[in-house]
């Protein structure tokens, strides 16, 4: 008998990255929804026995459309595949009635375990049909570039906020990571206009391996930094200036640790890291990127705004990578996918 | 194949010594398992004097709940830590390399711990690396003291100490805009030494100097630390008396007339005194700019030159009608 199988997620590459999954041998029908409204229709449609749901999209995201299946009692096994990765991420969903809670990326033997558990499908494992079957329908435009780039960071910035919920105890509120390729010269306006006038704390560190460089950013706006002292619990003298460095340190040691870690993971490299630098404190944002040269040529932005909004902190972080890193680690991507 | 073996060991051993970074690796527990030739050099302890020793009990002055705090993430995270000069000069309390030559006492260190994975995949242990980053840690302070001391340079007068005029009208121009919002009021003072002309002919240029350094002591031994003191022009001065009215700003002033009637200047065996002239102005809402702020306390100043000198004016002691003329009364 064909099983509904429904792949919702706002991210077409995560969308594909779930179907090449799929093991030839499970009788599937599959369809795609790119946010929970479109799901939730697709379940009324009677395409959906079984959905992976993602957590973080646009319009309706995981936790809203979890709730209407729950409220309307619509029949839909849910299984989330999910770049947030938090505990409390997890427990919302779990008891909002979601069966499984996967960590993204998805991958074959992932769903393999999952779906010999559920008694779903036990039979051959081999996806090299669905592998090809999605391949061919992949373009390489700019915009399925840039939303594999989104995906990896996507995976990356959950890996990092569940670390950092884990040191600080709260929950983190995971943006949608903003990509943009732009001219290096443009680079300070786009923190500038993130940060408008206020004063910042930046530390820089690099990375590479095989041809990729990167520049990883952690980025502390001085108006909140008060408050993530306080949360970090240093002791008696905490407003101290002392402190709000090693603040920035903590935070950016776990960040870009996790992120890197993950980053390289998924491209299956493996980084070396420069030391960090104190860009800058106390400074405005362009006094901190201009005592250091300015390059020509194109360069990949993603920033993330990481928000504990209960404690009205944020902090951004910020990964910069020059074109050439871009084309490699795009090919690195598609290759690692289609030949996983 | 044994003889590879040994031979491998032995430049690898080598190796380990040679590097110009502190290595050691160590258990969860901070007891020592790996300590390399330069660790061994610069804390002149023998390996077999920190094998299987915490690390805490050999050196005191590292701080282990720090330290133990900021190795969490190698172990449950496995990511390595990365510990900045910024945060803290140096982990290990080590002299510098060239102990002659060198600005500083210790060796300023950037310090690595990363986890190192047991054939079973676990975390046991951790491994430190120590930078000496001395020289560049004393490359940016000199920086940020030059830079500071630029700063200072193209605030202050050289000869008095004094804001110089660019930067005091700066930071008139943001008081002023904050007088607005505030509820104390200011009161602006002008202040010339009478007769500057004269000393400068008699006793020399020299001597003249020496007469505005010494009224410059005065005057910022008489100000409080928030007043704005600059040097206006040459024999010129203005003060802004933040949170002072009219009167209290003339008791300032005429603490200082007084002082500076009284002061005796030496100049190469001679004697000379001098007098000041001061014109004060309490800020007033209906005041329509800074400058005409300054120069209400500018006419009071010419009231004072032309009431005999040696004297303190207000702006509201200025007539309309028996308003003198500047240009006749200052000498």
């Amino acid at each position: 008998m064909t099983t509904p199988v429904l792949i919702c997620d706002d991210s077409s590459f995560a969308r594909k990255q779930m179907a090449r999954s799929i093991p030839d041998g499970w009788d599937v029908e599959l369809s795609f929804a790119a946010n929970g409204k479109e799901a939730i229709e697709a379940i009324r449609a009677g395409k959906a026995d079984v959905m992976f749901l993602d957590l973080n999209m646009p319009i309706m995201d995981g936790y809203e459309t979890m709730k209407v299946i729950r409220e309307q009692d619509l029949p839909c096994l849910v299984i989330v595949v999910s770049g947030d990765v938090q505990e409390e991420a997890r427990e919302r969903m779990m008891a909002l009635g979601a069966i499984e809670f996967i960590r993204k990326p998805m991958d074959n033997a992932k769903l393999m375990t999952l779906l010999t558990q559920y008694g779903l499908y036990s039979g051959e494992a081999s996806a090299a049909g669905r592998i090809a079957a999605v391949e061919k329908t992949t373009r390489n435009t700019a915009d399925e570039q840039l939303d594999a780039y989104r995906e990896l960071v996507n995976v990356a910035m959950g890996r990092a906020g569940e670390n950092l919920a884990r040191l600080l105890g709260e929950f983190i509120d995971l943006p949608i990571p903003n990509v943009n390729v732009i001219e290096a010269t443009e680079l300070h306006m786009a923190i500038a206009e993130a940060h408008q006038n206020n004063r910042v704390s930046a530390v820089s560190k690099g990375f590479t391996s095989a041809g990729i460089k990167g520049e990883a950013l952690v980025i502390f706006s001085d108006t909140k930094m008060e408050n993530i002292v306080k949360l970090l619990n240093y002791g008696e003298h905490a407003s101290n200036e002392d402190y709000q460095l090693e603040a920035l340190m903590d935070v950016s040691n776990i960040l870009t640790g996790a992120c890197l870690n993950a980053l390289s993971d998924q491209l299956n490299v493996s980084f070396s890291h420069s030391h960090p630098i104190l860009l800058g404190q106390h400074s405005g944002v362009t006094t901190i990127l201009n005592n250091h040269a300015s390059r020509w040529g194109k360069l990949m932005a993603i920033e993330i705004a990481y928000a504990i909004k209960t404690r009205d902190i944020s902090f951004d972080l910020l990964l910069l990578f020059p074109e050439q890193s871009m084309n490699k680690i795009y090919t690195r991507l598609v290759e690692e996918e289609f030949v996983a | 194949m044994i003889n590879d073996e040994i031979m491998q060991m032995h430049w690898q051993h080598d190796l380990l010594s040679s590097i110009e970074v502190g290595i050691v690796v160590m258990d969860k527990h901070f007891n020592v398992e790996v300590w390399n030739q330069f660790m061994e050099n610069h804390a002149d302890l023998r390996p077999s004097e920190v094998i299987g020793k915490s690390l805490f009990s050999l050196f005191p002055e590292i701080e282990e709940s720090w330290l133990r705090g900021k190795a969490e993430p190698v172990f449950n995270l496995r990511t390595p830590v990365f510990i900045i000069w910024e945060q803290r000069p140096y982990l290990f309390q080590f002299g510098t390399n060239r102990p002659i030559t060198s600005d500083a006492t210790y060796m300023f260190q950037n310090v690595t711990m990363f986890p190192l994975s047991s054939p079973t995949g676990e975390i046991n242990k951790l491994c430190m690396l120590v930078y000496d980053v001395t020289d560049q840690a004393l490359g940016k302070l000199h920086v940020e003291r030059l830079n500071d001391e630029l700063q200072q340079m193209s605030c202050v007068d050289g000869l008095t100490g004094l804001y110089n005029r660019r930067y005091w009208q700066e930071r008139f121009d943001s008081h002023f805009k904050l007088q607005r919002r505030r509820d104390n009021t200011s009161t602006a003072m002008m202040l010339d030494i009478d007769h500057f002309k004269n000393i400068n002919d008699t006793y020399g240029h020299q001597a003249g100097d020496e007469v505005i350094k010494t009224l410059a002591r005065v005057i910022q031994k008489s100000v409080r630390e928030t007043d704005l003191a600059g040097r206006y022009g040459g024999e010129e001065f203005a003060i802004i008396l933040v949170d002072s009215n009219q009167q209290n700003a003339a008791k300032v002033a005429d603490r200082i007339r007084r002082l500076a009637e009284a002061m005796m200047v030496e100049h190469e065996g001679q004697q000379i005194k001098f007098t000041v002239s001061v014109g004060l102005s309490e800020y007033r809402a209906d005041v329509k700019s800074n400058m005409a702020w300054l120069e209400q306390a500018d006419q009071a100043l010419y009231l004072s030159k032309h009431s005999g000198r040696n004297c303190v004016s207000t702006w509201d002691m200025v007539g309309a009608d028996s308003a003198p003329n500047p240009e006749q009364a200052k000498a």
